[in-house]
């Protein structure tokens, strides 16, 4: 399946090959399923996993997915979280599209963003790395960096005690990227591409982890908008593994996450 | 390669997940890394999170992963001293066992899987002898 890694492991020391261990498991039972842990760290793909197996369908002009500079200045701060998020998703986008001038303004306004909320002192020196490897077009390293910048980010969101922040940043960053993918499968659809925005997994634990935010966090009117909208866009991507969309609801979800970008990015009138 | 795994523990120790990691824990996510180090050689890409904590033998931990048809992954498994061998094994969304490419050396095991549908998976770790553990998890993709 992966035949390099065997070439690979030849060359380590004291290596156990052994057959696949698919034959030897024994199945999980449901209770085994409903208790596996979900982490934000891991259960959730990050937009540079998507965007790697989308590549494989073709080759894909990533510039344009480039949206407009959004705002930094928002008085909301659970608004700025999704934004933050969403701008973590741009940020892959522009790596993948190697453009190192866009990854270093979206570095600033992750700063700007992450300065406002409080946590930003424990990204600087990410954002000058973002700079630096932009500069040396060092995109592998770049997509590691903006997986790290994130993490910093909800680190210090969860050292201050605001988880809510940590869930925002997770919701706006997958939001962002589900509208850029399906956006270009609208454009470009095929019935394998469609199939890979089968994500139930996602939405149900981001669901879980909205329904969990404070009251304060939830009456935030970004907040209204996304918990409305992602039960709408989960019935878009919980379909059968092997059912692939069609093209209409490929851009029903678009539309729906366009939808939902636009609310997050808008500016809040008191 | 050297070069490489200096980068790698300086990251695994310059990192920072959502709960503060014991040494133990930081210890365990190093071997992970010197494994995966080898992987991010043949156009992998690490993924900077990780699951860490405590494992005994006879008591597998479980973790689900959401992954996408098309791409290639790595799931590394790193343990302390204390475990003497370790296993990762990945189940589709209905639990039943995928077959992978396995890797196993004492406290450390990798599992390289390739799914044909994208969705949720969970991937068991386990301490198969041994005494009680820190593991950490971490996995690359291509």
């Amino acid at each position: 399946m992966i035949p390099t890694f065997r070439i690979l492991a030849s060359g380590l020391a004291a290596v156990c090959l052994c057959a696949s261990a698919a034959g030897e498991a024994t199945p999980l039972t449901p209770e085994e399923i409903a208790g596996a842990a979900r982490t934000d760290e891991l259960s959730i793909p990050m937009p540079g996993e998507f965007m790697a197996t989308l590549n494989k369908l073709g080759k894909i002009d990533w510039t344009k997915m480039f949206r407009a500079p959004i705002a930094t200045n928002y008085t909301s701060r659970p608004q700025m979280a999704l934004n933050l998020g969403g701008l973590i998703a741009d940020g892959y986008v522009a790596i993948e599209a190697e453009d190192s001038p866009q990854i270093k303004n979206i570095g600033k306004d992750i700063l700007a963003l992450a300065k406002t909320l409080g946590v930003s002192k424990d990204v600087i020196e990410r954002g000058a790395s973002i700079a630096n490897f932009a500069s040396q077009s060092q995109w592998d390293q770049l997509r590691e960096e903006m997986e790290a910048t994130q993490n910093e980010v909800k680190a210090g969101m969860a050292e201050r005690k605001d988880s809510d922040l940590v869930t925002l940043v997770t919701v706006g960053g997958w939001l962002r990227a589900t509208e850029v993918m399906s956006g270009y499968l609208t454009k470009n659809y095929t019935e394998p591409g469609a199939k890979l925005l089968r994500q139930p997994g996602i939405v149900a634990f981001l669901n879980k982890r909205l329904d969990k935010l404070s009251e304060k966090a939830q009456a935030d009117p970004s907040v209204v908008v996304v918990r409305k909208k992602m039960g709408e866009i989960e019935k878009f991507i919980a379909f059968p593994p092997d059912k692939a969309p069609s093209a209409g609801d490929v851009k029903q979800l678009n539309t729906l996450a366009i939808e939902v970008v636009k609310e997050i990015i808008k500016k809040q009138t008191k | 390669m050297k070069r490489l795994l200096c980068t790698l523990a300086l990251a695994a120790l310059a990192s920072a997940p959502l709960r503060a990691a014991s040494d133990d824990e930081v210890n365990a996510r190093k071997l992970a890394l010197e494994i995966a180090g080898a992987f991010s050689n043949d156009g992998f890409k690490l993924r900077d999170g990780n699951w860490c904590g405590k494992l005994e033998a006879g008591k597998p931990a479980l973790i689900q992963v959401n992954l996408y048809a098309g791409n290639q992954y790595w799931f590394t498994l790193g343990a302390t001293e204390a475990a003497k061998k370790v296993a990762v094994t990945v189940f589709d969304e209905n639990g039943k066992p995928m077959s992978t490419d396995p890797y196993a050396d004492t406290s450390v095991a990798a599992a390289g899987f390739a799914p044909t549908s994208s969705g949720p998976y969970y991937i068991k770790i386990e301490v198969t002898e041994g005494a009680p553990a820190a593991f950490c998890l971490i996995y690359s993709y291509r």
